[in-house]
């Protein structure tokens, strides 16, 4: 915990009711500003406490904070390196312990995730049987298995992919773990729009985890090791340019060199990643838009829009889709409780946050939810689940402009 | 704390106190140091200030004072209560004395203080829009003075005469509270002088500050009760290029006998058509209030309860006409006639048509009687129902004044008995009291008067009888004026 | 312990978990948005109703213990600092918003709900709540109640004050009372709002919902020199227009805002003026082009407006920032709140400059031009050996600038903990003893917020004035004294 970073906070107040922490609870140590505090606290020689370290755990790591902070405070890179002093002092208890092990193991290797996603596809009779464990361990677990594709196997991604008409660039893509395995359809549309807005898509075998998951939940040297495999993958493949669609992923791999030392980071500093919207934004349109009468609300991954700043793209995009009616989502800034891993540890805020989320998007009455996160969009589907009212479909952004460009009026 | 007191000294009294006791004790040594052995009357001489005997035309809700002085500063003021304190001598201060008849008579009154010799304007600081001034500056001559500069006080005090701090200390306001707010919101500073004859001082001369708690607001609505205020400092606005009424006429209450308009009695309680009007004040009231075309007052004026309604908005600043014409429309197409444009000064008669024009109309912001007058405040959306209550009174109540903020004062005939005054006031009371609404008598007869509850009930009550306490230990400051004996 | 046994008896009236007293915890309360006064509470409570805060008050009546009200924690005076001895109330759960009501215009809402939300909530409708402080987003209703909040549009519009119909408070011994507008006597509402938490515990507040106006426009006028911006201020109140907001920045708080939020405030300007008109749309534009002529009469090199409200951010980015943005020019400073009649202002920047430059501390000037309220920022490195003795010794004098062209020590940060020693250089031992007098009969047993305000409260049984010993009338046996 570096002490020049936390002397940045004035004290200002102005995270408070940017924090979901803090929306839930209203209580100071559960607020960015409360939570340097006690890391200033830590840093002068108070011992991490279990209170000290349920706070710092109880922080989804959105960023919103750092979207608001008028001082330039890099909450992001405190809160990284609490979460891994707190994996090095804090001795956790066995049942805490078990499960982060379960999920370190697991999430971060897409063949593992594989694996378990089979099990979830099982019988309905037998999902509901499994419903109430996985409900008690994480009501997302349960919405993944909701979740995966009934019908049509993952489609599977070539290699490469051709510019449609004259080609303008050349971008790699990351597939990711959860996105690829859970929502592999939007990887897919992802290709198939950079391919007709004129990109050469190159999708490396080879990738695997971005390293996202562990950074965010205090195992640095885990993630870096992910970090040199993600940036060696592309160096093989030859691109310069590496477009991510699930926006976790995306502001880890955009911290890349701060993450890695020495050679390494020099390496990772040669790739540039951007977020799909961002990239498509930039890039410019030349495919036609066929028309989607559709009213859409769009939800603001945290990562997208505290970590990488990506807010207006996205909605630009979907704005230009004829016939296509935007609608905003109130408290759009406050996470949806989603957050990586968080859902997993830390299960009844998720909840809290996931309904606040769920009443919002239900209240825009539109047809359709679009987020840029799998997490996001899980954690809101089940929650409206939970509900019980009928619920709403959802999809990527890449999918609504897949469908667009296709003049399908179908989204796949 | 109860001091016997008698309630009117024998108009002209000197020497002789208030019987063999006090007389001893103010005697006594220690009773205000210097000035033992000398009479309350020689010691008041003693300051300087000019010190005259009461008259007939000095008389504070009908009780007589021993004696006026007619201080010029505040040091004389703060001598005077000096003296005061020492020979216990009961205060009530008194500016143009166009409201000494409002409120509780006082339970006793030794000395009259008339500030209208404070009459100072110490310091206009146009660039600042700011005035400094002495408590017993009229407000007539205030404007004048602002205006040679192009400047106001906006505070449309409804009396002509009125002093500065009789303007405060009864915090009474004006049409222009809906856009200016009232005394206590463009008052920054306040100089007072108190039972004690302490001198003290909140605010400034800047129109933002947040040093001290804010005396001025304290004093405002007091009615001589803390303290006697001696000078004020007020945020001032510029004049404004131009002004334009738009007055509209709105159909008199359905009768329960007929349901026609305007005819016959006023509504009985059997009337329920609607809010009895057949276009409602109230929602008149609230669309002109909440209109971008933004007036500075919207005025009520309703002669008798039979009759029709008139209500007039006011539009001022540099480009009016566009808004006047707004507020025409809008006014036009709620009374469902079409917006003429009259001539100025001239209101149409006979007909409910929505005239405008540069001139007031000549009821704009002037009380509807002296001498039995009420305060009705309600919450806007509460205008009809209070309205309603006034008229199935059957009594020939007048009615006008601020629909906008709905604060509106109710006048009734001089010759209003005691006991028909007590009971307009509570049924008045009881049927506006669940719309939020709150009734004050703000003057009666004396002669009636007690048997009226002037104030109603006042929750705060206990606070005030505790900030009473503090300042005016003795009981010595216009006792019993306000609500509750304070 | 007297203090361990009354936290005991507060769990008892509370929420479960509503009560911290783990010390780590607690530390996290140690200061609000002034952070060089730190002090631990002895206890914090987070109570969710006024019948739990008012049973919290009279717990800590009946064993003499000092409270300390809290919303956001965000005031600049340290007005919610804690009491070691003490409890701090803090009202951040209490934050529904409990009636929208058009029609009257108003709205009732909890204490803890933020400024801004007042406003968010009736957007929608075209109504706004009027006071707007910059940290609106954040700072409570309760804490502006008792700060009496102004912000940048206080000039046209007032302050908290002003906007406040009603308020449901705890007094200091622990009773539920109501203040409206509409009591008559004693304008106790008005005394209570700004006395920073010496009078009570606002529970409820009914605010006026103002109409949003049909017109919106804000200028922004590039100067060479700060006075060439002073003048034009002058002439536009002089000239009869009250605007919305105007609003100056000097040289160095434009450089400080460009290297933080890339304002793009005209290149080489010496002060920007931002002028915000608005009302009714013809008013606004005819004053509008009365505007623009007075910034051209009086140097104005570059004039940029805007009508859309994202233009208008833009505009407004630079201003709202400067208070963070200095960090990025310097390692400390000392954000200043002082007020000085709007004439005066040529005269106290000059000396200002004066000071800057005598003692070697940089200033940066952001203020209230319209209603004369200063926020020097005083720079100095705390790195450096005696520079923050330096930048204090300069704040202070400013401070005293004000005290002499007749200002105030404080437009809208409050006294607090941090001013209270310059309280006896603006007022009389009279003035303040007989603002005590006010303090005695809310909270005759100081128990409300101590120490904050007044430099060496009285305690409330000596009674200040000249009337010393015992009246005769009491002496005489025909009285009783209280």
């Amino acid at each position: 915990m570096d002490p020049e970073l936390i002397n940045d906070c004035v004290h200002c107040g102005f995270c408070l009711p940017t924090c979901p922490t803090y929306v839930l609870w209203g209580e100071e140590m559960d607020s960015p500003r409360g939570r340097i505090h006690l890391m200033k606290q830590h840093v002068e020689g108070t011992p991490l406490t279990d209170e000290m370290a349920g706070h710092f755990d109880a922080c989804l790591g959105c960023m919103a904070c750092v979207t608001a902070c008028p001082s330039g405070v890099r909450y992001d890179r405190l809160i990284e390196q609490t979460r891994a002093e707190v994996e090095r002092e804090h001795v956790r208890e066995p049942d805490d312990r078990a499960l982060r092990e379960l999920v370190f193991q697991l999430f971060p290797y897409p063949r593992r995730l594989r694996a378990m996603r089979l099990p979830l596809r099982l019988s309905a009779g037998l999902r509901r049987r499994i419903a109430p464990r996985l409900e008690r361990i994480n009501p997302s677990l349960a919405a993944m298995a909701d979740l995966a594709p009934e019908t049509a196997g993952r489609p599977r991604l070539p290699r490469r992919v051709r510019a449609v008409g004259r080609r303008r660039a050349v971008v790699g893509m990351l597939t990711g773990c959860v996105q690829g395995e859970f929502f592999p359809r939007v990887n897919a549309a992802t290709a198939r729009v950079l391919a007709m807005e004129g990109c050469e898509v190159v999708i490396p075998p080879s990738q695997g985890c971005c390293g996202a998951l562990s950074l965010h939940s205090g195992r640095p040297e885990q993630a870096a090791r992910f970090a040199r495999r993600t940036v060696a993958a592309f160096e093989r493949a030859g691109v310069d340019t590496v477009v991510v669609n699930a926006a976790g992923c995306g502001s880890t791999m955009k911290e890349y060199a701060e993450i890695l030392d020495g050679e390494w980071a020099e390496r990772a500093r040669a790739i540039r990643t951007v977020d799909l919207a961002e990239y498509l934004v930039e890039l410019g349109p030349v495919a036609r838009r066929h028309p989607l009468p559709l009213t859409v609300a769009y939800h603001d991954a945290c990562h997208l829009a505290h970590a990488q700043g990506v807010r207006s793209q996205p909605r630009a995009l979907l704005t230009a889709i004829p016939g296509l009616e935007l609608r905003e989502i109130a408290e759009s800034a406050i996470c949806c409780g989603s957050a990586g891993t968080y859902n997993l540890f830390q299960p009844e805020a998720a909840r809290e946050l996931g309904e606040r989320k769920a009443e919002r998007v239900l209240a825009t009455g539109a047809d359709l939810l679009v987020s840029a996160n799998p997490g996001c969009t899980m954690q809101i589907t089940s929650a409206i689940r939970r509900s019980g009212t009928a619920p709403i479909p959802v999809a990527h952004t890449a999918q609504v402009l897949d469908a667009s460009l296709r003049g399908t009026e179908r989204i796949a | 704390m109860d001091v016997p007191h008698e309630n009117t000294p024998r108009p002209g009294a000197e020497e002789v106190l208030r019987g063999p006791g006090a007389e001893e004790v103010l005697r006594g040594p220690g009773a205000g140091g210097a000035m033992g052995g000398l009479s309350a009357k020689e010691a008041l001489r003693a300051t300087g200030v000019t010190i005259r005997e009461a008259g007939s035309g000095d008389a504070v809700a009908g009780v007589m004072p021993r004696w006026v002085a007619l201080p010029e500063s505040t040091e004389e003021v703060a001598a005077l209560m000096r003296v005061s304190a020492g020979h216990d001598l009961a205060v009530v201060p008194v500016g143009g004395g166009t409201r000494l008849h409002w409120g509780n008579p006082p339970e006793r009154c030794d000395l009259l203080v008339d500030t209208c010799c404070l009459n100072e304007i110490l310091e206009h600081a146009s660039g600042d829009l700011v005035v400094r001034v002495q408590a017993g500056v009229t407000t007539e001559s205030l404007a004048e003075t602002l205006a040679a500069r192009g400047q106001e006080l906006a505070l449309d005090v409804p009396l002509g005469g009125a002093t500065v701090g009789g303007v405060l200390a009864t915090a009474v306001a004006g049409p222009r509270r809906l856009r200016y707010g009232t005394a206590r919101d463009l008052l920054i500073g306040v100089t007072v002088v108190l039972a004690d004859g302490t001198v003290a001082r909140s605010g400034g001369k800047v129109v933002k500050n947040v040093a001290g708690y804010d005396l001025g607001k304290l004093f405002t609505g007091s009615y001589g009760t803390l303290g006697i205020i001696t000078e004020a400092v007020f945020r001032l606005h510029p004049i404004a290029p131009a002004r334009r009424w738009i007055t509209a006429e709105l159909p008199a209450p359905r009768t329960a006998a007929t349901g026609s308009e305007g005819s016959g009695s006023p509504m009985g309680p059997g009337t329920v058509e609607g809010s009895g009007f057949p276009v409602s004040p109230g929602a008149v009231g609230v669309a002109l209030a909440a209109s971008q075309a933004e007036p500075s007052a919207v005025e009520l004026d309703w002669l008798a309860p039979s009759g029709v309604l008139t209500v007039s908005a006011l539009v001022e600043g540099a480009a009016t006409e566009g808004r006047a014409a707004a507020v025409r429309d809008l006014l036009g197409g709620m009374t469902g006639r079409p917006g003429t444009t009259g001539e100025s000064g001239e209101w149409p008669v006979g007909s409910y048509g929505v005239a405008e024009g540069d001139k007031a109309p000549d009821w704009w912001g002037v009380l509807p009687g002296e001498e039995v007058l009420l305060e009705l405040r309600v919450p806007p959306s509460g205008v009809d129902g209070a309205l309603r209550a006034v008229a199935r009174r059957g009594l020939p109540a007048r009615v006008r004044g601020s629909l906008a903020s709905a604060v509106l004062r109710i006048a009734l005939p001089p010759e209003t008995g005691g006991a028909e005054l007590a009971g307009f006031v509570s049924a008045v009371r009881e049927e506006s009291g669940p719309l939020g609404g709150r009734l004050t008598v703000l003057a009666a007869p004396h002669e009636p008067a007690p048997q009226v509850d002037r104030w109603g009930p006042v929750g705060t009550l206990p606070l005030m009888r505790r900030v009473k306490e503090r300042f005016d230990p003795d009981r010595r400051m216009s006792p019993g004026r306000l609500a509750g004996g304070i | 312990m007297t203090l361990d046994e009354l936290v005991r008896r507060v769990a008892g009236v509370l929420p479960p978990g509503a009560v911290i007293t783990d010390p780590v915890r607690l530390r996290t309360y140690e200061c609000d948005g002034l952070t060089h006064h730190r002090v631990v509470p002895g206890a914090v409570v987070l109570p969710e109703s006024a019948e739990q805060i008012a049973a919290v008050v009279r717990l800590c009546n009946e064993y003499g213990v000092p409270f300390v009200a809290r919303g956001a924690g965000t005031g600049l005076s340290g007005g919610a600092l804690p009491r070691t001895d003490g409890v701090l109330i803090v009202t951040s759960k209490m934050r529904r918003i409990l009636q929208v009501d058009l029609e009257n215009r108003r709205a009732v809402v909890e204490p803890g709900v933020t400024n801004l939300a007042i406003t968010e909530a009736v957007r929608e409708h075209g109504y706004y709540y009027a006071p707007d402080p910059s940290s609106q987003q954040v700072c409570t209703i309760g804490g502006n109640v008792a700060e009496n909040s102004g912000g940048a549009h206080c000039l046209k519009y007032g302050f908290t004050v002003n906007h406040v119909l009603a308020l449901e408070i705890v007094t200091p011994d622990g009773d539920v009372v109501t203040l409206d507008a509409d009591d008559p006597g004693y304008d106790l509402l008005g005394a209570f709002v700004g006395s920073e938490g010496t009078l009570g515990i606002t529970t409820k507040v009914t605010v006026r919902l103002s109409r949003a106006p049909q017109a919106v426009t804000t200028l922004l006028a590039a100067f060479e020199n700060i006075e060439q911006g002073g003048q034009a201020v002058s002439a536009i109140i002089g000239g009869g227009i009250v605007p919305a907001a105007i609003e100056m920045m000097d040289a160095l708080a434009i450089a400080a805002a460009e290297a933080a939020v890339a304002c793009g405030y005209p290149a080489g300007a010496g002060a920007v003026l931002i002028v915000e008109l608005d009302g009714p749309e013809a008013e606004v534009r005819r004053q509008f082009a009365e505007v623009e002529r007075v910034c051209r009469d009086s140097g104005a090199f570059e004039l940029r407006t805007a009508a859309e409200p994202e233009e208008r951010a833009a505009i407004w980015r630079g201003r709202k920032s400067a208070f963070a943005a200095v960090g990025r020019i310097s390692p400390a400073y000392i954000v200043q709140d002082g007020v000085v009649p709007r004439t005066a202002l040529p005269q106290v920047l000059a000396s200002i400059d004066r000071l800057s430059a005598e003692h070697g501390i940089r200033v940066a000037n952001v203020f209230h031009a319209g209603d004369g309220n200063l926020h020097p920022l005083v720079l100095f490195d705390d790195a450096e050996p005696g520079a923050g003795e330096r930048a204090e010794l300069v704040s202070g004098r400013i401070l005293d600038l004000c005290i002499e062209h007749g200002g105030s020590i404080t437009g809208e940060h409050g006294v607090g903990v941090d001013k209270s020693r310059y309280m006896p250089k603006m007022f009389t031992d009279d003035d303040l003893d007989t603002m005590q007098l006010v303090r005695c009969a809310f909270d005759p047993r100081g128990l409300s917020n101590p120490g904050k305000v007044f430099p060496t409260p009285r305690l409330c049984g000596e009674v200040p004035g000249v009337r010393k010993g015992v009246h005769p009338l009491v002496e005489s046996g025909r009285a009783e004294q209280f």
